[in-house]
């Protein structure tokens, strides 16, 4: 189904322009938050250079395994996000559609998996106050699936909005902003799988 | 903007920014407003309330270092009816920690950044509005939120925050200040860096996208220079504020232990915040100042009626010093403990700021040296910038270095230093900055001659309370002392320290002069014409006083810098000695800078 609106090649300017100054602020935007994370990371870097054994004598290491898939499943949403906007530039809808849906559903899983991976290490007896492991372990991938769930949320919106049958060429830069969002907040879990769980 | 200046891309760029309609109703006009005119005086209208309330707050501080522990006269019964009117030890410590806190983040930020970003970077630079205009009615009203915040701070048990307005753990920690109103107030402060980032991701995308066509980098003016890195610098810095902030309210309430450690019960690191707060610290000390110096680069030049000496120069001094504030911060922690080799280098690199700041200086110098000056209201406001922040910048050379620090740190040395760099001279600046845009803000003038009293009330008053501050410091009194003089070696002090506190009142009668004029000329002043001041740059050449909602019906093309002043072809054949950015002068000669124009893009 190809239902590309035909813009007036004024209005097409307008909009590329427009979806290029979005994409600026977004960026602006994505260093703050970058900026934000770092703080976090310069705080685990220093605390665990602190400490003469990591973890912490008496703690359990953290696992391995869950992370690992975690980061595969992000990835994957992470390629599905950018397929949902090839295809909604396209004007296709249902694949622009499957695809977000199965970006949201990978990111969903995510924060199953990380429900799971607190969960676990709760059950190790690891809690944000057993020492500075649990304070970071814990601070860090909590806010990270918080911003994961944000962008849920906007993803839903936007599945809501395109199955709803709005024109697609208005949500084009949405889906951008959300994908570049998005990308970054799979980033910022690579750094932290590297950081926390690898080494 | 980019590419060869062709008629075609002239009339492109009328259509590439909407003209929004006026608003009909009274909530989306003065409540919720877009227009980046009205969300300026938002902030300004907020943040002059809280230059008050921290304005008050410094003369409780100065009465009890006049009277320790004597009651306050006047207000002192209504204030602290349990001591009937005399300041308490926890009392005071709640006193001058929420007088740095409101003063810096809810005073100046907003009049400066939230006040004059707002208003001055579309209209200087030709837009029609900001680039995200929804994104810029957010950051006012969460900054309105977090400004409630800091009042509900007050009002509950235990008082506000007590810790200092560095907020320093194990103090600033459930141990050390058990109140929620430590609490809201962090919370207060991350809410208003939500707001300061929205802001700057506005003005950022702003400069970068609606420079009106042939606005190249070097023909914005220095105000638009001078916000535009300040936004650069509050994007990239103020997260990392909200993070040791996060940090800060997760050890408060989450059981956490970033910062804990010791008898605070955890195996943190107190430290690590110094670190954190002082990465975002410093460059906020820029961020309070960059756009000072854009303005001051301006005004020089508006009213000696010369063109900016070195104008870029200036400029480049500018991104330098933006460059250097990010890797300087050491120098706030020479007393904490610190590898020497990396004291060393961080007070290597603060020394070296001086030589741009020296740049700057010099170049303002050169700006009036022979110029035809006019000492209106805005231009003495931006020599007495000038004036303290020199006082206070060659006095930053002694706390920069280690060896002097190491007997200044933590004294009133300190606190005169920064209070004429960072305070007085964003206060002198932002007030300079109001006088000049009052006429273009609401379309009418203010009375020069109690601007001029308020600028001799302002300039030497601070002079001489963070003067004598300064002195005191030197002569070993400590910053934050309840009773300084219960100490036998400070008993000498005690007459300086009540003279400084007269001068900090006759400081504060001086802004009655400003109060009355700002009301009196709001409704009574008289009418302003489009251009009173005589200046080149857009707004006051192309929009009416006030303009009108969407600023310019076509987007103005630029054909100069800021700065023409007294050119001998424009005295000759126009008979002025200015001539606007955007006025065609020789069809020839402007013809042969749009090609520069092309050859910049």
């Amino acid at each position: 189904m190809h239902n590309v609106v035909q813009l007036h090649p004024q209005a097409l300017l307008e909009q590329r322009r427009n979806e290029q100054t979005s994409a600026i602020g977004m960026m602006v935007a994505l260093g703050s938050w970058g900026m934000m994370f770092a703080a976090l990371f310069f705080m685990y870097l220093g605390l665990r250079a602190h400490t003469l054994a990591w973890p912490p004598p008496g703690l359990p290491a953290l696992p391995i395994a869950l992370p690992s898939l975690n980061t595969v499943v992000i990835g994957c949403s992470s390629v599905a996000l950018v397929r949902a906007l090839r295809s909604m530039r396209e004007g296709q809808r249902r694949p622009a559609s499957l695809w977000m849906l199965a970006t949201f559903v990978l990111g969903l899983a995510f924060v199953g998996l990380q429900t799971l991976l607190w969960w676990t290490t709760w059950q190790q007896g690891l809690t944000p106050s057993t020492g500075t492991l649990g304070t970071v372990f814990y601070s860090l991938t909590v806010l990270h699936a918080l911003h994961v769930a944000a962008g849920l949320a906007v993803l839903a919106y936007l599945l809501g909005m395109t199955l709803g049958g709005r024109s697609m060429a208005e949500r084009v830069t949405t889906l951008r902003l959300c994908g570049m969002f998005w990308h970054f907040v799979g980033g910022v879990w690579a750094f932290m799988f590297v950081g926390m769980f690898l080494l | 903007m980019q590419g060869v200046m062709t008629p075609a891309d002239i009339e492109a760029a009328q259509h590439l920014q909407h003209i929004h309609e006026t608003p009909k109703s009274f909530v989306k006009h003065y409540v919720f407003s877009i227009d980046h005119k009205y969300i300026a005086k938002q902030f300004l209208w907020a943040g002059l309330l809280f230059l008050f309330f921290g304005g008050m707050l410094a003369m409780l501080i100065r009465w009890q270092w006049a009277y320790p522990g004597e009651a306050v006269p006047v207000v002192g019964n209504l204030l602290f009816p349990d001591t009937q009117g005399a300041i308490t030890p926890p009392t005071y410590n709640t006193i001058f920690t929420t007088h740095g806190l409101i003063m810096i983040f809810f005073a100046i930020t907003p009049i400066m950044i939230g006040c004059f970003g707002n208003f001055c970077i579309p209209l200087m630079i030709g837009a029609r509005d900001m680039a995200f205009p929804w994104l810029n009615l957010l950051s006012f009203w969460i900054f309105a939120l977090s400004q409630a915040l800091v009042l509900a701070s007050f009002c509950v048990e235990l008082g506000s925050a007590a810790a200092g307005w560095t907020t320093y753990p194990p103090l600033a920690s459930q141990v050390g200040t058990p109140g929620l109103g430590q609490s809201l107030m962090v919370l207060a402060l991350f809410v208003t860096g939500v707001s300061t980032i929205m802001g700057a991701i506005n003005y950022i995308t702003t400069v970068i996208r609606f420079r009106a066509p042939g606005m190249t980098w070097f023909r914005m003016p220095g105000t638009v220079w001078g916000l535009w890195l300040t936004s650069i610098l509050n994007a990239l810095f103020v997260p990392v504020l909200g993070s040791a902030g996060l940090m800060l309210l997760f050890d408060r309430h989450f059981g956490t232990q970033f910062f804990l450690t010791g008898a605070a019960g955890g195996t943190g690191d107190p430290i690590l915040f110094q670190h954190l707060f002082w990465i975002f610290g410093h460059p906020e000390v820029y961020i309070l100042i960059l756009p000072i110096w854009g303005f001051v680069i301006d005004f020089m030049s508006f009213f000696a009626r010369k063109p900016a000496y070195w104008f870029r120069g200036s400029i480049y001094a500018m991104i330098t010093v933006t460059v250097l504030s990010a890797v300087v911060y050491g120098h706030h922690m020479f007393v904490t403990g610190m590898s020497p080799l990396l004291g060393q280098a961080f007070m290597l690199l603060t020394l070296v700021i001086s030589v741009p700041a020296e740049i700057l200086f010099l170049n303002w110098l050169h700006t009036i040296w022979k110029g035809s000056i006019r000492l209106t209201v805005p231009m003495l406001f931006g020599l007495g910038t000038i004036f303290v922040f020199g006082l206070g910048g060659l006095t930053g050379i002694y706390l920069g270095t280690i060896s002097t620090d190491l007997y200044l740190h933590d004294t009133m040395f300190v606190v005169g230093h920064f209070h004429l760099t960072m305070a007085s001279a964003a206060f002198l600046g932002s007030f300079g900055a109001l006088y000049l845009w009052f006429p273009k803000m609401y379309g009418r003038l203010m009375n020069p001659f109690l601007g001029k009293v308020h600028f001799w009330f302002s300039t030497v008053g601070l002079t001489l309370v963070f003067g004598f501050q300064m002195l005191a410091g030197y002569a070993g009194q400590q910053r934050r002392l309840y009773d300084p003089f219960q100490y036998s070696y400070l008993e000498g002090l005690q007459d300086l320290n009540r003279f400084t506190t007269y001068c900090a009142f006759a400081l504060a009668i001086g802004q009655l002069a400003f109060v009355y004029n700002f009301f009196y000329s709001l409704f009574a002043g008289k009418r302003a014409s489009q251009n009173p001041w005589e200046l080149g740059t857009i707004e006051w050449t192309d929009c009416a006083s006030p303009p009108v909602h969407h600023n310019f019906d076509r987007i103005p093309v630029v054909y100069r810098g800021p700065h023409e002043y007294n050119h001998p072809e424009v005295l000759e054949k126009l008979g002025r000695d200015w001539i606007g950015q955007t006025e065609e002068f020789d069809p020839a000669a402007d013809a042969a800078t749009s090609d520069e124009v092309a050859a910049t893009a």
